[in-house]
């Protein structure tokens, strides 16, 4: 085996071309600081979230969310939620020593860090699934993130999770997770005749919160 | 070269012209969403400098890189194999699960694994692999290999996967609708994920400065594969390292939104490090790689990061199919890479082309693609390797063009065939005459019309 790892080393550093340099990435617009004043992408976010079979709630807060998913999903079965606010719906707070018990899950709901309003896409890193399966293997997926926290594109993505994302341990961002994935729209196949349908494998519907404080429910009831 | 060359296998496919005429269209059309995409980012062609730029550095510092992954994942408790050629990492792939004592693993979509042969090694060995990427299931129960790295299946009516999964899913006989098939699918598909203890994924990008990759996919299935197995195998050609995790931000908005049209796709996985009481590997593979990075002229083909761009776009491809190339990754980006792996045998593939330049055109990376096809055919001819056809061909003609006397008595004849016994050209024997007709002929030639017009 290392004389594999030697021997492809050797060729392929006596065949590298001349050195050629790294460009400059651009500069992230409007990576601003978790929660910071800045131009409001969630407009933005929200059509393109609609456009890739997603949907999306702007709600004031947790209450809201547990009466919006109970009329969504009135047989769902078994909800699992990483937010203890929820708790009145959900199975919150636990461990599973084995994925395979979540097979027969019907809705989660996840606490995301932001949303991309360039694709849809909300990152989430493995603390926040409760199992790294959950996300993949329940009936329907819910993400909750705060309203401001949605950056312009995957460029600012980056540069959030690098300087935002706290570690488990609660250092730095560098080591913020062992599995992370963004997640855009609902799990989707056109692989019979171009022909769009959703719930491949994971998730046939996915719903994002998006929490903005300063709401007033006084209107929704 | 044995088996059927390009032409003859693009023959057989052009037998059925309504499902040609299908298959150019369906592929148009998803051309035509990536270009809606593009278009919708004002910096694109800065995108695709900046992707081209990134893996340009990638190539004069590969095995700096590769060390770099290697130390940086092994730190995070992923276990790094390298493998020469398609056999080494068939043998690494087996000996993981014979340590497991497992005879059944699920698989997501990997074209190195479709290129190492793996499916067909490991089934001689006695393991059972399920492709899980709903297309790539189609072609294993229908016995073929993928005819499109992105869309495995897009040969096939959906009354023919409906046929198959009839016979191979017990669904009802005659349904075809997508929705229908697709959720059976699923279902057929969840039990093999619940059940398998190992997974093994391909790679889209592997982050040399943190040790991590990324896996994307539409349907989830590599997540599905991977989370719920206890041993998790990834296997990637040497090429797919990129330097920073901040690079992702550029080729995750070049990669769907060219292969599809989609602005992601719906999962961007970060695999770092196994959950708790899982193992994960990680196969280095060159197969050829190494050798390549040597060529000067046909090293960029290595910066590929397989979106199908150049599949979609190509006239050639789309009137062929994918099956006509004989060789994992088809179109014009499979041309220019199978040479490398068999000169002899692919020897036909960089004359599948029109040289029309569109596949560069496309490009996410910016491979010169229509030019590296043009000078394979130089190395190709002499070599010596050309199809005995084409290489009389030439030969006839550099002695017509290079004999005035010959080049006009030549044309003459032509014309008076084509006027006063269409039958002699207008027939089987010449190609030309295969899906379209002789143009009309005029009385005479431009020097005849000259000669007489000129005072």
């Amino acid at each position: 085996m290392s004389s594999s790892r030697d021997k492809i080393l050797a060729t392929v550093k006596g065949n590298q071309p001349e050195q050629r340099a790294l460009p400059e990435l651009p500069v992230a617009a409007g990576a601003a600081a978790p929660g910071a004043a800045g131009t409001d992408h969630s407009g933005a976010f929200i059509s393109m979230l609609e456009s890739i079979g997603g949907s999306a709630y702007l709600v004031s807060g947790y209450e809201r969310i547990a009466t919006i998913l109970r009329e969504q999903y009135p047989r769902v079965g078994r909800i699992i939620s990483g937010c203890p606010e929820l708790a009145v719906i959900a199975e919150t707070g636990e461990r599973y020593a084995d994925p395979h018990v979540l097979e027969d899950v019907g809705l989660a709901v996840l606490r995301a860090h932001f949303g991309v309003a360039e694709n849809g896409a909300c990152w989430i890193t493995e603390d926040r699934m409760i199992e790294r399966a959950l996300p993949f293997i329940a009936q329907h997926l819910a993400l909750v993130i705060r309203c401001q926290d949605i950056v312009v594109d995957m460029h600012a993505a980056y540069e959030w999770i690098e300087k935002y994302v706290p570690a488990a341990s609660g250092e730095g961002g560098a080591d913020s997770y062992g599995f992370a994935t963004f997640i855009a729209g609902p799990s989707k196949t056109a692989d019979i005749e171009q022909s769009l349908v959703l719930g491949a494998h994971g998730p046939r519907s996915l719903i994002v919160f998006l929490i903005d404080e300063g709401l007033s429910d006084a209107g929704f009831y | 070269m044995k088996g059927k060359d390009h032409a003859a296998l693009a023959d057989e496919f052009n037998k059925d012209e309504p499902r040609v005429n299908w298959h150019d269209e369906t592929l148009w059309w998803v051309r035509q969403k990536r270009d809606k995409a593009a278009h919708k980012v004002p910096e694109w062609e800065e995108l695709r400098e900046m992707a081209s730029r990134i893996k340009d550095n990638v190539l004069s510092n590969l095995s700096e890189y590769l060390q770099q992954f290697e130390a940086a994942a092994t730190a995070n408790g992923i276990t790094i194999h390298w493998a020469a050629d398609a056999a080494e990492h068939n043998a690494i792939v087996l000996s993981i699960l014979r340590r497991h004592e497992v005879d059944k693993m699920v698989k997501s979509k990997s074209m190195l694994t479709e290129e190492c042969h793996l499916n067909e090694f490991l089934l001689a060995q006695g393991i059972d692999v399920v492709d899980t990427d709903l297309g790539e299931r189609v072609v294993q129960l229908a016995g073929e290999p993928p005819s499109h790295i992105v869309l495995p299946c897009i040969h096939k009516k959906k009354e023919e996967i409906g046929e198959i999964f009839h016979e191979h899913l017990g669904t009802p006989k005659g349904n075809a609708d997508p929705q229908f098939l697709t959720h059976a699918a699923r279902l057929h598909l969840r039990e093999k994920f619940l059940t398998r203890r190992v997974a093994l994924t391909g790679v889209n990008f592997a982050v040399a400065e943190t040790g991590e990759f990324v896996v994307c996919t539409n349907e989830g299935n590599a997540d599905m594969g991977a989370h719920l197995a206890d041993v998790h195998i990834a296997s990637m050609g040497i090429e797919k390292i990129i330097p920073l995790r901040k690079h992702l931000g550029v080729f995750l908005r070049l990669l769907t939104r060219s292969a599809t049209g989609q602005p992601i796709t719906t999962y961007s996985s970060h695999f770092k490090k196994p959950r708790p009481g899982q193992e994960m590997h990680v196969v280095f593979v060159d197969n050829g790689r190494s050798t390549h990075l040597g060529r000067t002229d046909f090293r960029s083909s290595l910066k590929c990061i397989r979106c199908a761009a150049c599949f979609n776009t190509c006239p050639v491809y789309r009137r062929s199919g994918g099956h006509s190339y004989h060789t994992a990754v088809a179109g014009p980006i499979g041309s220019i890479l199978a040479p490398n792996l068999d000169r002899e045998k692919y020897a036909d593939l960089p004359f599948a082309s029109t040289l029309c330049g569109s596949c560069s055109n496309v490009c996410p990376v910016k491979i010169d693609i229509h030019e590296q096809l043009y000078k394979w055919r130089q190395v190709i001819v002499q070599g010596g390797t050309a199809p005995f056809a084409k290489k009389a061909a030439m030969k006839t003609m550099n002695w017509v063009l290079s004999n005035p006397s010959v080049y006009h008595g030549a044309g003459k004849a032509g014309r008076w065939f084509m006027l006063n016994a269409p039958f002699t050209v207008n027939n089987g024997l010449n190609p030309w005459y295969k899906q379209r007709d002789m143009p009309g002929v005029p009385k005479e030639s431009f020097g005849e019309w000259y000669k007489k017009n000129k005072k």
